[in-house]
């Protein structure tokens, strides 16, 4: 965070301006419409990077939609934030950039749907923040400690929303599991019928 | 657990238990001829449980299940957001996409994996009850479930039985304190047969049913004081109802019951169609073949124009190997969305059963209806053929258990519970027909009632 970039605002508002092809439906197997690694590959091109390794590109072509779908649609999202021509006309993030997409967006998609990278301010600043620091970026204007104070506010703001939800999730998985255990030790009701 | 074979009047089986109930089943159990029972079971079900299923019955005879060939249900694009925002397993998708048919399948093994993560987080628990099941795969299920969703089997039986012209009313099936004018005792409606090493038994009643009585009984002679009894008790329960598999129903025509049923409604297992005529011709009654499950319930009753669909808010389809809808009328996997169980919301659900969807009088229905995955077979000449082709090699047959399997050499092994109708040699004919004459071909016979419980997968090949 080194060195200043874009305006903040710049870019907060490109992601609230995401247009509906990123938004659409992530190619997996053979449902959804936009294949993510031809659009990620497009990208690392135009940010002056390497192209896609085969396991790059193999990572954005997962088998089950169930558990990277969410994932998907966010690298989508990040994807159109990366194109902005700040970032193009740098030509010098396409490595940083692939990394990124590769690894740094699983954590936030597990309990946040993607979307609300575009529609909630808070979790388009804490995308914005994201790449920026990514990057070794601050945005323009203000200072390293400013920038890192916000980033953080943001994200443990957002982590402890998570674990909540997550500590909330697994109270409730417990209980169920509970109930399951007990009633295991009565009968269950009459059943009419064999399956 | 008090003693099964004596009656119990537990309050939390029967919540609603009158004095007229009560007595039928104390009549059930502690009549001379009844069976060794070994298990207690009510239907658990409140006065508000109750309600919420007539309510439902209500739902089945003013809201027709289907959809046209041109929509979608209006009610699915509510139910998926429903589901993604509150249930645990599905909120890893995300939001909701625009186009239903992008939403991700599931299965059988997530579901086995994490049954809870299925249960809405605002379901309240307090009725949660368990059904293990261990499925054609062997790999054991616990089901969740409610006594409601238990209870709602009863009108969509009703509405299978319907699909046949059987129209019983509710005094008929027990509702509505029907009474056997002989004995002025609440009727038996319903009694599911078995015929198997071991499985559960009781005797119940049902306040769905007004108090009328079900019992769940295993034909096989060990269960009973007396063999003979098998067809004294049945015949004094008098049920307007069997449901039960073929093997149960096997069964069932050879005792000498006097009692003829209103209506057979098989599960569970394949019914052919000679043997489905053949117990028509038997019992003198229609024989309804049901595609039901224990994730969804009755979903399906066979009709001389394919499967209709029995409940308004499940739908249906049927999709390939990598989740796209079939074009219409091609084979694919059945999928389902929706259903009636509190705490087992489908969401594109993958069944493991294999059919194709084709439209009647604009209406779905389901043809070809095989559980399991499709199995290519191999004939002497090298000759693809499809388990499709055998079953309907093997139609006219009145088998009521089979199963093939070709080894590695393209060996074959048939393995039939025998019936006295059939003629395995003309079984052996009919399979040479269609594999070639001199197939080599094993014909094993079991028997039912030594062999496990349950259902069989019933084609297998080993790879080459």
């Amino acid at each position: 965070m080194e060195l200043e970039g874009p305006p903040l605002e710049a870019l907060t508002r490109r992601l609230a301006e995401c247009p509906a092809d990123f938004m659409a439906e992530p190619r997996v197997g053979a449902l959804g419409q936009v294949a993510v690694a031809a659009v990620v590959a497009d990208l690392l091109r135009d940010l002056g990077g390497p192209p896609l390794t085969h396991a790059q590109r193999d990572s954005f072509q997962p088998a089950d939609a169930k558990r990277y779908r969410n994932w998907l649609q966010l690298v989508l999202i990040a994807a159109w934030l990366l194109h902005d021509p700040w970032f193009q006309s740098q030509t010098r993030f396409g490595a940083a950039a692939g990394d990124f997409l590769t690894g740094g967006l699983a954590q936030i998609s597990a309990l946040t749907p993607a979307a609300s990278f575009v529609s909630d301010p808070d979790r388009r600043e804490e995308l914005v923040r994201l790449v920026l620091r990514e990057f070794g970026l601050r945005p323009a204007g203000e200072s390293l400690a400013q920038a890192q104070d916000r980033l953080t506010t943001l994200s443990t703001v957002e982590r402890q929303r998570v674990i909540a939800a997550a500590q909330k999730a697994e109270e409730r998985a417990r209980a169920v599991r509970a109930a399951m255990e007990k009633q295991a030790a009565e009968e269950a009701a009459a059943q009419y019928s064999r399956e | 657990m008090n003693d099964p074979a004596a009656v119990s009047l537990d309050a939390a089986r029967y919540p609603w238990l009158t004095a007229d109930a009560a007595a039928l089943l104390t009549w059930l159990h502690e009549t001379d001829t009844a069976p060794r029972f070994n298990h207690h079971c009510g239907d658990r079900l409140t006065a508000e449980a109750l309600a919420r299923v007539k309510t439902f019955e209500q739902q089945l005879q003013t809201t027709p299940p289907g959809w046209s060939p041109a929509a979608r249900p209006a009610w699915l694009p509510d139910f998926a957001a429903h589901c993604l925002a509150t249930v645990p397993f599905y909120r890893q998708y995300g939001l909701p996409p625009a186009n239903f048919a992008d939403l991700p399948t599931c299965t059988r093994a997530d579901l086995s994996h994490a049954p809870w993560a299925f249960v809405p987080d605002n379901a309240p628990l307090d009725d949660l009850i368990v059904y293990n099941t261990s499925g054609t795969t062997g790999h054991p299920l616990d089901i969740l479930s409610h006594p409601e969703a238990a209870s709602k089997y009863l009108p969509l039986l009703r509405a299978a039985l319907v699909t046949r012209g059987v129209t019983l009313t509710l005094k008929e099936l027990g509702q509505a304190g029907g009474r056997d004018p002989a004995t002025g005792r609440l009727r038996v409606a319903l009694v599911l047969v078995c015929f198997q090493r071991r499985t559960y038994t009781y005797a119940s009643v049902s306040a769905y049913l007004g108090g009328a009585g079900f019992a769940k009984l295993n034909l096989n002679p060990d269960d009973w004081r007396d063999p003979a009894d098998r067809a004294r008790f049945l015949d004094a329960c008098a049920p307007e109802v069997f449901t039960g598999d073929p093997l149960a129903f096997a069964e069932l025509a050879r005792l000498p019951l006097r009692h003829r049923p209103q209506a057979l409604i098989s599960t569970a297992m394949t019914l052919l169609p000679a043997l489905r005529a053949e117990l028509e011709a038997h019992f003198g009654c229609p024989v309804i073949d049901l595609y039901a499950m224990n994730e969804a319930g009755p979903i399906a009753a066979a009709t001389p124009t394919g499967y209709a669909l029995l409940q308004p808010q499940l739908y249906v389809e049927v999709l390939d190997a990598a989740g796209r809808p079939c074009a219409p009328d091609a084979r694919g996997e059945v999928v389902l969305t929706g259903g009636f169980n509190p705490f087992l919301p489908l969401l594109r659900y993958r069944t493991g059963d294999y059919a194709r969807l084709a439209y009647v009088g604009g209406q779905p229905r389901l043809l070809d209806l095989e559980g399991r995955p499709p199995v290519v077979f191999v004939g002497l000449a090298g000759q693809p053929i499809n388990n499709i082709d055998v079953s309907g090699a093997l139609k006219r047959f009145a088998l009521p258990q089979y199963r093939l399997h070709q080894a590695a050499d393209a060996a074959l092994t048939l393995t039939v519970t025998p019936h006295t109708a059939v003629a395995l040699a003309e079984v052996r004919a009919a399979l040479l027909g269609l594999f070639g004459a001199d197939q080599a071909l094993t014909i094993v016979e079991s028997d039912p009632a030594v062999a496990p419980a349950g259902k069989v997968i019933q084609y297998t090949r080993e790879a080459a």
